[in-house]
C-alpha cells in the first residue's frame, strides 16, 4: 500500500524543465532517497510535495488524499497537506526560544499552551535536547539546531516528513550519528520519510528505496542495495565512483550471460551484461568496474594483466593507485600496499566483476 | 629609514584628523548651545542659570509645539512603516507586475525637497484654489473643499509621503535576503499565509523596521521644510518653526538654545536607545545558507490592490506633484488650474536670467553643493579608513559619537553655528553654511564609504604595501579605485541633500548668501510663478543626480 504516489510530475522555470514526467510510490513507513547531483531536480520534487511550488503538470497523492492534480485543478495549501519538513540551514526562528519554535506545529494547531509545552518538552528529549527549552534558538550549536528542527518535523506526529540535504550541514561524525539517530528514530515512530541528498553514503543508510534524478527524470529505483549493486546505466555507474571506460563490444560468451567487449587493440575483457544491451558485434559499450574490483599485487594470478602504477593517493587505511593496463588507465582502491609510480604490477580482475552497460 | 617614518606618521596622523575634524564639527555647535542656554546676560555681566529653561517649559507655545511636532513625528513614523514595509514587501517578493519601474519609483521621493514637495501639496489641495479640488468639482461634481492642507494631517500627509522611501529602504534587504526556509518551514508546518506574515516575516524584520522608525521619527519630526510650508501661514506651531520664530527680530536665542537642548537630548538618548538595543540585534542570523525566497503570485484582486497602492503611492509623492509645480511654473497667474491661454516661460526667463536674488541662489547652491558634497567625501574617506582600519579599541565610540548629526534637525545645527558665527567674520558668509552643511550631513558619507571599505579585503592593500607601495601609493592605487563606487554613491548623495537644504541654510543666510531654497521661501509671499520655476529648476538637478545614480549603481552590478 503506497503512502506516497506521484504520478507524471513535471515543473519547469522559464524554458528550463526542472522535474520531467517524474513518477514514484513510497509505501506506508518507508523511506526513499531523493539521490542526484546538484540541479537534478530531487529538491524540487520535495518542494512540489511539500506544497513549495505548484507543478506544471501530474498528480501528487500523500496518504489517500490527492493534494496536487493538475487535471482536476486541485493544489493544497502547504498547511492543508500534514507534513513536517527538515530544511538543510534547519530554520530554526531565531526570535523564538528551542521550545517555542517546536511548538509551533502545535500552537497554528490550537493545542493549549501547556500540553504543547509537554508534547515540545517530550520531543526534545526525545532528540537529546532534554533541558533545552527555554535557550534562545540562535545560542546552540549546528547540531543542536538540527535536532530542534528535527523535533519540530515530528512534534505534531505527521504521517510524512521531508528532509531536504538535511544533514549536509553537519560534520562527518556528527552526520554519521544522527543518520543511525535518524533510522531508529523513524523504526520507533513509524513516519513515512523522504530525503533529499546529493550524498550516497547518506542515502544507503538511511533510506530503504533510492531513487537516482539525472536532469529532471529518474536515471535508477529500487532498493537500495540493488542500486548500488548492479548500476543501471552509465550516469549511474559514474555517480556511484564506478570505472566507466568506453568499448566496443564483441559478442556474447556462450552458455553465461557475459559478454566480451575490447577496450582498445591488446585489451579485451567479460563482464555481466547489464539491461537492454545491444550485443551486435562493433556496437559501442561502456565497461564499468568498481574501484575496489581492482587488484593490484606484485605476484601474477590467474588471469591477471600486466600494469605499471602512474599515481598513488595515499588516504590512511587505503591507497588509491591509477594504474595502466595496456594504455587503459583504471583506478583502484586497496589496502595501503607500498607501491610507487612507475612500480611494474600484476592486475587481477574477474569477469563477476565488470558489467557491461549500453 | 627617514621616509618610512615619515610615511607611518601620514598613515595614523591623517584619518585621526579626519575623525578630529569630525568631532570637532559636532561637539563646537553642541557645546555653543548648551552655553547660550544656560547663560543668561545681567547687564554686561554672565551667570549660569537655567531660567531658559524654565521660561521655556512654562510657555504654553512650546507645549502646543512639542505636542504638535510629536504628534506629526509619531503619525509619520506609523504611516511611513506601514507604506514603506508593505511597498518593499511587493517589490521584493510578490510577481507585482512593474516591479522593476517601482523599484525606481517608490525610491524616487527620497531624492526630492520635502520643501517644494509641501509647496506642490499646496498648488494641488489648497482651500481655495487647489488643483484637485478643482477637478473633482469641474469633472466628478465632488466637493473637496473640506479638504485643507495647512493642518497637521497636510503636514502628516506630506511627511509620509517623504519618510516612506526610509523604511522602504531599510526592509527590503532584509526582505529579499531572508532564509525563505523560515517561512516555508512555517507553512509546511501548519502556519497559514497571514499567520506566517505575523508571527515570522514581521518579526524578523522587525529589527530593521525598528531602525527605520527611529530615524523616521527622529528626522521627520525634525525636518523645518514642510511645518513652515503647511503650517506657519496657518500658525500652527511645529518645533523647528518655532525655534526660527525664536532667532527672528525680535531674536531670544537663549530660549531658542534651551528649545534646541530639549530636542537634542531627546535626539541623542533615542539615538543611544536605538544602538543599544536594536542596532545590537543581530540581522545575519536571518540570511545565510538558505536560498531566495521564490516570488508570491498575486491573484487577480491583490494585483490590482498592489498597483492601486503603488500608483496612490509613486502618484502621490511624485507625479501629481510634479504636474502641479510644472503647471504653476508655466503659468502667468495660478488660479487652481492650468489654461494654456495663459501659459508663459516668463517665469524661468525671470527666475534664470533677470532676477538677481534667483540667479545668486542658484550658484551659490551649486557652489556649496559641490564643493561641499566633494570635502565631506574626502572627510568620510579618512573617517571610514579610521573606522575600519585603525586603532580598533576606540572604533565603537568613535563610531558612536560620529553617526550622532544623523538624527539632529538642521535647524538645531543651524542653531548652534549661528551662536558660534555670530560675532565672528564667518557670519553671513557662505563658508559657515559649507561648514554646517559638512557638519550635519558627512554621517551619511562616512556610513556609505565604511560600508565598502569593510566589504574589501585588508589583504589587498597588504599585498601592495609588501609590493614596495608607500601607504600612499596604496591608497591612491589601490583603495580608493576600489573605494570609487561608494565615492560616487556618497557624493551624489550629499549633493541632493546640500542642493535641496533649507533647516540650517534658514538661519544662516544673509543677503547674498542665498541658496535656491531660501529664495523659493523668500519669493513664496510674492509670487507662486517663481517659485515653482526655482522649484523646477531645483527638480532638474535632483533628478539628474538621482538619474546618474541609478545609472552608475547598474554599470556596478552589471560589472
Amino acid at each position: 500500500m503506497s503512502f506516497v504516489d506521484i504520478a507524471h510530475l513535471t515543473k519547469r522555470f522559464g524554458g528550463h524543465t526542472a522535474v520531467n514526467e517524474v513518477s514514484f510510490q513510497v509505501p506506508q513507513g518507508s523511506t526513499l532517497a531523493l539521490l542526484g547531483p546538484s540541479g537534478c531536480g530531487k529538491t524540487t520534487i520535495l518542494r512540489c510535495l511539500a506544497g513549495l511550488e505548484t507543478p506544471d503538470g501530474g498528480r501528487i497523492e500523500i496518504g489517500g488524499k490527492t493534494v496536487f492534480d493538475r487535471a482536476s485543478a486541485t493544489d493544497l495549501m502547504p498547511e492543508k497537506r500534514e507534513l513536517g519538513i527538515v530544511f538543510q540551514s534547519y530554520a530554526v526562528w531565531p526570535h523564538m526560544t528551542v521550545a517555542e519554535n517546536v511548538a509551533f506545529p502545535l500552537k497554528v494547531r490550537g493545542v493549549g499552551a501547556k500540553e504543547r509545552l509537554a508534547k515540545a518538552s517530550a520531543m526534545l528529549e526525545t532528540v537529546g535536547l532534554k533541558g533545552f527549552e527555554n535557550r534562545s534558538a540562535t545560542l546552540v550549536s549546528g547540531g543542536q539546531q538540527q535536532r530542534i528542527a528535527l523535533a519540530r518535523a515530528l512534534v505534531h506526529e505527521p504521517r510524512l516528513v521531508l528532509f531536504d540535504e538535511a544533514l549536509s550541514n553537519l560534520d562527518a561524525a556528527l552526520r554519521e550519528h544522527m543518520r543511525l539517530e535518524l533510522r531508529l528514530l523513524q523504526e520507533r515512530l513509524g513516519f513515512t520519510a523522504i530525503y533529499v541528498t546529493h550524498d550516497q553514503a547518506e542515502a544507503f543508510g538511511l533510506a530503504d528505496t533510492v531513487v537516482l534524478m539525472n536532469q529532471g527524470r529518474i536515471e535508477t529505483a529500487g532498493p537500495a542495495r540493488a542500486v548500488f549493486a548492479r548500476p543501471a546505466t552509465g550516469f549511474v555507474a559514474r555517480f556511484f565512483g564506478l570505472n566507466v571506460l568506453e568499448a566496443r563490444m564483441i559478442g556474447p560468451v556462450a552458455g553465461t550471460d557475459q559478454v566480451e567487449v575490447a577496450l582498445n587493440e591488446q585489451f579485451t575483457l567479460r563482464g555481466i551484461a547489464g539491461d537492454g544491451l545491444d550485443m551486435t558485434k562493433g556496437k559501442p559499450v561502456l565497461a564499468c568496474v568498481r574501484k575496489e574490483s581492482v587488484r593490484a599485487g606484485t605476484s601474477p594470478l590467474p588471469g591477471s594483466l600486466p600494469g605499471t602504477i602512474e599515481a598513488v593517493s595515499f588516504q590512511g587505511v587505503a591507497e588509491e593507485y591509477i594504474v595502466a593496463v595496456h594504455g587503459i588507465s583504471l583506478r583502484a582502491i586497496q589496502p595501503a600496499a607500498g607501491f610507487r609510480r612507475g612500480d611494474a604490477v600484476h592486475v587481477g580482475m574477474t569477469p563477476e566483476d565488470w558489467i557491461v552497460l549500453p | 629609514m627617514e621616509t618610512s617614518r615619515q610615511g607611518r606618521w601620514l598613515q595614523v596622523v591623517l584619518p585621526a584628523s579626519g575623525v578630529a575634524v569630525g568631532v570637532l564639527l559636532i561637539t563646537g555647535p553642541f557645546l555653543a548651545t548648551v552655553l547660550r542656554s544656560i547663560a543668561v546676560w545681567d547687564g554686561e555681566a554672565v551667570r549660569l542659570s537655567l531660567d531658559n529653561f524654565i521660561r521655556l517649559l512654562g510657555d504654553p507655545r512650546f507645549a502646543t509645539a512639542a505636542l504638535n511636532t510629536l504628534i506629526a513625528g509619531g503619525c509619520t513614523t506609523v504611516l511611513a512603516m506601514t507604506l514603506g514595509f508593505t511597498l518593499a514587501w511587493l517589490v521584493a517578493r510578490t510577481d507585482m507586475p512593474g516591479r522593476s519601474w517601482f523599484e525606481t519609483g517608490n525610491l524616487i521621493p527620497f531624492f526630492l525637497s520635502p520643501y517644494v514637495g509641501a509647496l506642490s501639496w499646496i498648488y494641488l489641495l489648497a482651500p481655495h484654489g487647489g488643483l484637485l479640488p478643482w477637478v473633482a468639482r469641474t469633472y466628478l461634481g465632488i466637493k473637496l473643499d473640506w479638504l485643507n492642507i495647512y493642518s497637521i494631517p497636510g503636514v502628516i500627509w506630506v511627511l509620509t509621503l517623504f519618510y516612506t522611501p526610509y523604511v522602504y529602504l531599510f526592509v527590503i534587504g532584509p526582505l529579499r535576503q531572508m532564509d525563505a526556509a523560515f517561512e516555508d518551514a512555517a507553512r509546511v508546518h501548519g502556519a497559514s499565509f497571514g499567520y506566517t506574515m505575523r508571527h515570522i516575516t514581521l518579526p524578523l524584520v522587525l529589527p530593521a523596521l525598528l531602525s527605520a522608525a527611529l530615524i523616521v521619527f527622529v528626522t521627520s519630526a525634525g525636518l523645518f521644510d514642510v511645518p513652515l510650508a503647511l503650517g506657519s501661514p496657518r500658525g500652527i506651531r511645529f518645533m523647528p518653526t518655532e525655534i526660527f520664530s525664536l532667532v527672528q527680530y525680535p531674536s531670544d536665542f537663549g530660549r531658542a538654545a534651551a528649545f534646541g537642548m530639549v530636542v537634542l537630548t531627546l535626539t541623542v538618548l533615542l539615538t543611544m536607545l536605538q544602538r543599544r538595543f536594536i542596532a545590537n540585534r543581530r540581522f545575519d542570523t536571518i540570511t545565510g545558507k538558505g536560498y531566495r525566497p521564490r516570488l508570491i503570485h498575486l491573484r487577480r484582486g491583490a494585483r490590482i490592490a498592489a498597483l492601486t497602492l503603488e500608483a496612490f503611492y509613486v502618484g502621490g509623492a511624485v507625479v501629481l506633484p510634479t504636474m502641479a509645480l510644472l503647471m504653476v511654473a508655466f503659468s502667468k497667474l495660478w488660479m487652481g488650474h492650468f489654461m494654456w491661454k495663459s501659459a508663459t516661460t516668463g517665469n524661468f526667463e525671470y527666475v534664470l536670467t533677470k532676477y538677481d536674488l534667483t540667479r545668486t541662489a542658484i550658484g551659490n547652491s551649486l557652489f556649496l553643493a559641490v564643493t561641499g558634497a566633494t570635502l565631506g567625501v574626502g572627510l568620510a574617506v579618512l573617517q571610514a579608513y579610521y573606522l575600519t582600519r585603525g586603532n580598533p579599541r576606540r572604533r565603537g565610540l568613535v563610531d558612536a559619537l560620529l553617526s550622532l548629526p544623523l538624527g539632529i534637525p538642521g535647524i538645531i545645527l543651524g542653531l548652534g553655528f549661528l551662536i558660534i558665527g555670530l560675532r565672528t567674520p564667518l557670519y553671513s558668509t557662505l563658508t559657515i553654511i559649507l561648514i554646517a552643511y559638512i557638519a550635519r550631513f558627512f554621517p551619511f558619507a562616512t556610513r556609505t564609504v565604511t560600508a565598502m571599505f569593510l566589504a574589501i579585503n585588508p589583504e589587498l592593500e597588504q599585498s601592495a604595501r609588501a609590493s614596495g607601495a608607500s601607504w600612499l601609493q596604496t591608497m591612491r592605487l589601490v583603495v580608493l579605485p576600489l573605494l570609487k563606487p561608494s565615492l560616487v554613491a556618497a557624493w551624489l548623495m550629499l549633493f541632493v541633500i546640500f542642493i535641496r537644504e533649507l533647516g540650517a541654510t534658514i538661519l544662516l543666510y544673509a543677503q547674498g548668501t542665498e541658496t535656491i531654497s531660501v529664495a523659493m521661501v523668500i519669493l513664496s509671499e510674492r509670487s507662486s510663478g517663481y517659485v515653482a520655476a526655482l522649484a523646477v529648476v531645483q527638480l532638474v538637478m535632483l533628478l539628474l543626480a538621482f538619474a546618474t545614480f541609478r545609472l552608475t549603481r547598474t554599470s556596478i552590478a552589471q560589472g
